[in-house]
């Protein structure tokens, strides 16, 4: 059997295994990247820049913890930039799984801010510079009553508190208070932002996607119905590289930490996919 | 090695899962099986807790929006589904949410998906304003033209449809490969944070 043969016939356990020592070595011994922020991520990152003190950002969690290293590093990402440049933030949930993951990173983020905070004015307080909307159901009652009044769809917020007595509702009534919305998803939740809020009420709309996802949503970018977009972990990591080197910001990089091992695994199965086609023709080559 | 209860339950669970890519196992089946009753849970005690007993069961025990019982029953007959005699009543809210659903979608739905679209394709005079802009808009254009000829059945492939559908077997072709790419990286992402999880959380080997 020649060795073509036997790579044809290799038993695909181990590839798995190699897979797993490829991916696994540089979580232990990562080595340094510096991911270059790509047109779509400076755009969202832009954008948020540009938000008036008088509008809000919102940012809609609408993934699991199924796609939780892919996602979860950009609403971090999302929040230590708004925050940091004291952008006004509404969240809310269409995943139902979604509201722990962002209570998750917001007591996270707002801890980093509070724990520095040397003022009143300098700390990040609910109510006055952010407000958890919690969930509603999907997608239509959301997306389209939080055009005409967002405490009316949200009554209470996810801590219990009448959404209409917090500080910041005062100035934030419906979408003509939001300069940016965006939706990161495991799904096609940006999709309906799209349809819905920007097509009805002329919201921008920025995406966070999975990169399985994110084919759907480039040809919305080119329209321009979407303003920016973060493509799976490395988007993640693009936007984290920007809250560095823009805003100085060096709290935890969890999509940049992962790019040694994701690096690996594409040259991995990049080789895989290589001898495998190598091998392919060969043995096609002798049949002949 | 962590002492916390939970991060062994969620590694052992973690480790059930890989185990399928060994082969087919109980162990595996135990945790997928516990996944799905745990998320059925969740939610189903989330959807009476949080939507409810709050708009629903509340206001109306207090005698307040007592319409919302009409609401209530039409909902309920989607239950009807198990009564045979009586199933045809299910119809009824299917009727009603695929009304509202198709009447909000259809006009939005069309001016999302195809009229902002076909707008983006449009070359007019300012698409040149930049060189980069205007050659790659004119890729888009060709990429479209050739991808909707290649599902263009109504005539035989010859002539100029020839090789313009051709073209547009490549055009779908990349579209692909960068699907699979992504698809790759996601698969990738999600198995980056599960050992990552195995290797800080449960081994304590990172920090």
């Amino acid at each position: 059997m020649s060795i073509w043969e036997k790579l044809t016939k290799i038993d695909r356990r181990y590839i798995y295994l190699m897979l797993l020592l490829v991916v696994m070595i540089p979580i232990i011994v990562p080595f340094k990247l510096h991911p270059k922020p790509m047109p779509p991520v400076e755009n969202l990152f832009n954008a948020i820049d540009a938000i008036p003190p008088e509008k809000a950002l919102v940012i809609s969690v609408d993934y699991s913890p199924d796609t939780e290293p892919e996602l979860h590093p950009m609403t971090y990402a999302l929040l230590r930039h708004a925050f940091a440049r004291h952008k006004k933030v509404g969240i809310l949930c269409i995943s139902l799984l979604g509201l722990g993951l962002a209570q998750d990173a917001l007591s996270t983020v707002t801890n980093e801010f509070n724990s520095v905070a040397t003022t009143h004015a300098d700390s990040i307080i609910n109510g006055r510079d952010y407000v958890f909307w919690g969930w509603q159901t999907m997608p239509l009652v959301p997306i389209l009553g939080m055009g005409e009044n967002i405490a009316k769809v949200f009554p209470v917020d996810y801590y219990g508190n009448k959404t209409d007595t917090l500080s910041m509702m005062k100035k934030i009534k419906n979408y003509n208070n939001v300069a940016l919305l965006v939706s990161i998803a495991g799904g096609e939740s940006p999709f309906w932002y799209i349809t819905y809020a920007q097509t009805s009420f002329g919201v921008r709309i920025g995406v966070g996607s999975t990169a399985v996802m994110a084919t759907d949503f480039y040809p919305y970018i080119n329209s321009g119905q979407v303003t920016g977009m973060m493509s799976g972990m490395k988007g993640g990591a693009e936007y984290e590289e920007l809250v560095l080197t823009k805003l100085g910001l060096k709290g935890r990089r969890k999509a940049t930490e992962a790019m040694s091992s994701q690096t690996a695994a594409h040259l991995w199965i990049m080789l895989t996919i290589v001898l495998g086609n190598i091998g392919y023709f060969a043995l096609r080559r002798r049949k002949k | 090695m962590t002492h916390n209860p939970w991060i062994w339950v969620s590694a052992i669970l973690t480790l059930g899962i890989f185990s399928f890519l060994y082969k087919e196992n109980p162990f595996y089946r135990v945790c997928e099986h516990l996944f799905i009753g745990i998320s059925n849970g969740y939610s189903i005690t989330f959807v009476w807790h949080r939507i409810l007993m709050p708009t629903l069961i509340n206001p109306v025990a207090h005698g307040e929006k007592l319409w919302l019982i009409l609401i209530a029953i039409i909902g309920a007959f989607y239950f009807m589904y198990f009564i045979p005699q009586i199933s045809w009543l299910v119809r009824i809210p299917i009727a009603i949410v695929l009304g509202y659903g198709a009447g909000a979608f259809i006009p939005r739905g069309i001016d999302a998906a195809i009229v902002q679209q076909l707008r983006a394709t449009i070359i007019t005079r300012s698409t040149f304003l930049s060189v980069y802009n205007g050659i790659w808009s004119l890729v888009i254009l060709f990429g479209v033209i050739a991808t909707i000829s290649y599902f263009f059945f109504s005539r035989e492939r010859k002539g100029i449809l020839k090789p313009l559908s051709y073209s547009g077997i490549v055009f779908i072709m990349i579209g692909f490969g960068a699907s699979f790419g992504y698809t790759v990286m996601a698969r990738i992402s999600l198995l980056i944070g599960r050992l990552t999880f195995l290797l800080r959380d449960w081994l304590g080997i990172i920090h």
